[in-house]
């Protein structure tokens, strides 16, 4: 249901527990899936989004709000008074502000930036599991990740020796 | 040389050495330095993943603890599919990366289906990355060897710059037999000094896998061990201060049906290039002795640039000839001093019948280093013109003269206005000074720009120049009250004598006007 508002296009999305968003296309084109839709035609009505509930989806909308390019006149505008460099830094706060989530909305994210195919979302959302990987002991790990240990401490002793040069 | 530190390229026994036969090790010791900095921040591509992980990404209390089950209280990763833990995976530092393989069997599973990027620069324990220095090297080798045998490939990209190979031959060569049996796209291999000409093992080129290749301070292997090699899918090659043979390059080249992309820098052999390629799309050399580079047939050449090039002997010139490049469209920086352009069999010089046969149509781009001061270099702007009468864009960088040339007065002979100039769209001048010549050439040139769209003048650093900043400003000023053209700048230039060193890096032909400092007067109406 592609309407206009104020000069831009707008695009629906429907989440599978029957909530609607109406975003601007430029927006909803962060999304090299549901750009590809559009590019495709495929997107005269709304778009139905599978797996990605309303909570979810809102966030996602919201990221990409606040991360499509400005362009056009007030865009410019902008980017004559502040500095790129200044608008990057202030979009980095702004991340991380919008990543203190809780875990499982964070697995979520990831899904959702991994269909939906955000490259700056799925990178957002693996840095913790990446900082955690990289701060913390294995044991932590395992519990921060919910992840089973299904090594006899024979095989994890031989596979950390085969690693061993990581372990140092 | 107590309280100095010691020699970050050469142990002590090659500083004596050194110093025995005369040279300052010290002074070369910086030499050195600057050289591998050089290569590594504007020769060599970039790594695809950054070495330290963006910090302060707060992980909040509720994700932090472990009293707070996730929601629905699933192992959630297990629910991540396995493209997106790779994802992650790829991400991180190669060692946490392999660390993971002790989670569990799938975390050992993904880890060894990974394809790493391997960035020895990120071993370092000192969170120091780039440019790199010397690195603690025994710890770093050793790593960067249980790496390559610990994984069974194939490797996304393996770049190895910090370890003092002519220590470590033994494990140079177990390196290349491993990446050469498990795969890598991308390679840059670069060797720290001294010496400068530790022999790669000719392993290199049973590299089949390879789409990028870097490879700098080597000796290259005999081209003998080429034969029944070839490097399929190589689209990217860069040479960096390799000591090789003559016919070297032409061997390798002849090898890859696809490359596209050549870089060739430090040669200082007498480098004579034949290119006879079907996919080359680029070819850069720089800072090299080159007496020659033949154009052959390259039915895809787009750009041919030569930075700093000389030739071996005092007063020879190199001779850049183009046969067959129908799509030739860039070239530069040619320099009437030191180069000898011919086409098509013809040599260009003041005087020559254009003809057919001598005329490079397909040329939009120019690039000339010229000493103003000298009469028939000046007047070598024109004739190149005249044989690449489609240039809409001429780059011009004014060379000082250091010979004296007695009566600096210019062009006169050339008349009114020049009308080999007067296709130009958009001109840049670097390295202003503000001399008589330089001034006589931009009067001529406005003169006979009647299509001219815009002209950019930078200035030489006013360290460099004969006047104050602001008479030179006032004499660019006064040269460009004859032009029709509205959009005149000027710029104060800030970079080294004779301008800045070649860079990879530049994404257009030629330094784009984006990196031009501070301060700009127009000069339009």
């Amino acid at each position: 249901m592609a309407t206009r508002e104020a000069g831009k296009k707008m695009i629906m999305l429907k989440s599978p527990d029957g909530m609607e968003f109406e975003v601007e296309e430029a927006v909803a084109m962060e999304s090299q899936t549901i750009r590809k839709m559009i590019e495709d035609d495929c997107a005269d009505t709304a778009i139905l989004i599978p797996n990605i509930n309303s909570k979810i989806l809102s966030r996602v909308i919201e990221y990409c709000n606040k991360h499509v390019p400005t362009t056009g006149a007030t865009g410019a505008a902008a980017s004559d008074t502040v500095a790129p460099a200044a608008l990057a830094e202030d979009l980095k706060i702004w991340d991380a502000e919008f990543i203190k989530v809780n875990r499982a909305t964070r697995f979520d994210l990831i899904q959702a930036a991994s269909y939906l195919n955000i490259k700056g979302l799925l990178d957002l959302t693996s840095q913790t599991t990446i900082d955690t990987i990289s701060d913390n002991s294995l044991e932590e790990i395992r519990s921060f990740l919910s992840t089973k240990n299904d090594y006899l401490p024979e095989e994890e002793q031989t596979i950390r020796r085969e690693n061993q040069w990581a372990f140092q | 040389m107590a309280g100095r530190p010691p020699f970050t390229n050469m142990d002590r026994d090659t500083a004596a050495a050194l110093r025995r036969s005369g040279f300052n090790p010290r002074k070369l010791d910086g030499a050195a330095e600057q050289l591998c900095t050089y290569i590594y921040t504007e020769l060599l591509p970039a790594p695809p993943v950054s070495g330290a992980p963006v910090r302060g990404l707060v992980i909040t209390d509720a994700a932090h603890d472990p009293a707070l089950p996730a929601a629905d209280g699933v192992d959630r990763l297990s629910a991540l599919p396995d493209t997106l833990l790779r994802h992650i995976l790829s991400r991180l530092a190669v060692t946490d990366a392999a660390r993971t393989a002790a989670l569990a069997s799938r975390w050992r599973r993904l880890w060894l289906s990974a394809e790493p990027v391997l960035v020895d620069t990120f071993l370092r324990p000192d969170d120091y990355l780039w440019p790199p220095t010397p690195a603690n090297t025994p710890a770093i080798t050793a790593a960067v060897s249980g790496i390559l045998e610990a994984h069974l490939g194939p490797f996304r990209c393996v770049h190895l710059t910090c370890s003092h190979m002519g220590a470590h031959r033994a494990q140079l060569a177990r390196w290349l037999q491993l990446l050469a049996a498990k795969g890598v796209q991308e390679l840059v291999l670069v060797n720290r000094p001294w010496p400068f000409d530790v022999p790669l093992p000719d392993t290199l080129f049973g590299i089949s896998t390879l789409v990028r290749l870097y490879i700098g301070l080597w000796k290259l292997p005999d081209t003998a061990g080429l034969r029944g090699a070839s490097f399929p899918h190589l689209r990217e090659l860069g040479i960096c201060t390799v000591v090789m043979e003559q016919g070297d390059v032409d061997s390798i080249v002849a090898r890859c049906p696809v490359l596209e992309i050549l870089n060739i820098q430090g040669c200082h052999m007498g480098l004579r290039l034949r290119l006879v390629s079907q996919s080359l799309r680029c070819v850069q050399v720089c800072s090299s002795v080159v007496e020659s580079i033949m154009v052959v047939k390259a039915p895809c050449l787009e750009r041919l640039v030569l930075e700093g090039c000389r030739h071996t002997a005092a007063g020879l010139s190199t001779r850049v000839s183009i046969a067959d490049a129908p799509k030739l469209h860039s070239i530069g920086s040619l320099e009437p001093g030191n180069h000898v352009l011919e086409i098509g069999g013809t040599i260009i010089m003041a005087g020559v019948k254009v003809s057919r046969s001598s005329i490079l149509t397909s040329i939009r781009t120019l690039s000339l280093h010229v000493r103003f001061a000298v009469p028939s270099e000046a007047n070598m702007v024109s004739t190149y013109l005249q044989f690449c009468p489609n240039v809409v864009r001429l780059h011009i960088t004014s060379r000082k003269c250091s010979q004296h040339t007695g009566n600096l007065m210019l062009n006169c002979k050339l008349g009114p206005t020049d009308s080999a100039m007067s296709r130009i769209k958009v001109m840049y001048f670097r390295e202003f000074r503000g001399e008589q010549s330089e001034i006589a050439f931009l009067k001529l040139f406005y003169k006979s720009a009647k299509v001219l769209e815009a002209a950019v003048v930078i200035m030489a650093d006013p360290c460099f120049t004969p006047f104050r900043e602001d008479v030179a400003f006032s004499k660019v000023w006064q040269a460009s009250e004859v032009s029709r053209c509205q959009l005149i700048s000027v710029h104060l230039g800030t970079g080294p004598e004779g301008g800045k060193a070649w860079s990879l890096k530049n994404e257009s032909y030629f330094p784009s006007e984006e990196l031009l400092p501070v301060k700009i007067i127009s000069l339009g109406q």
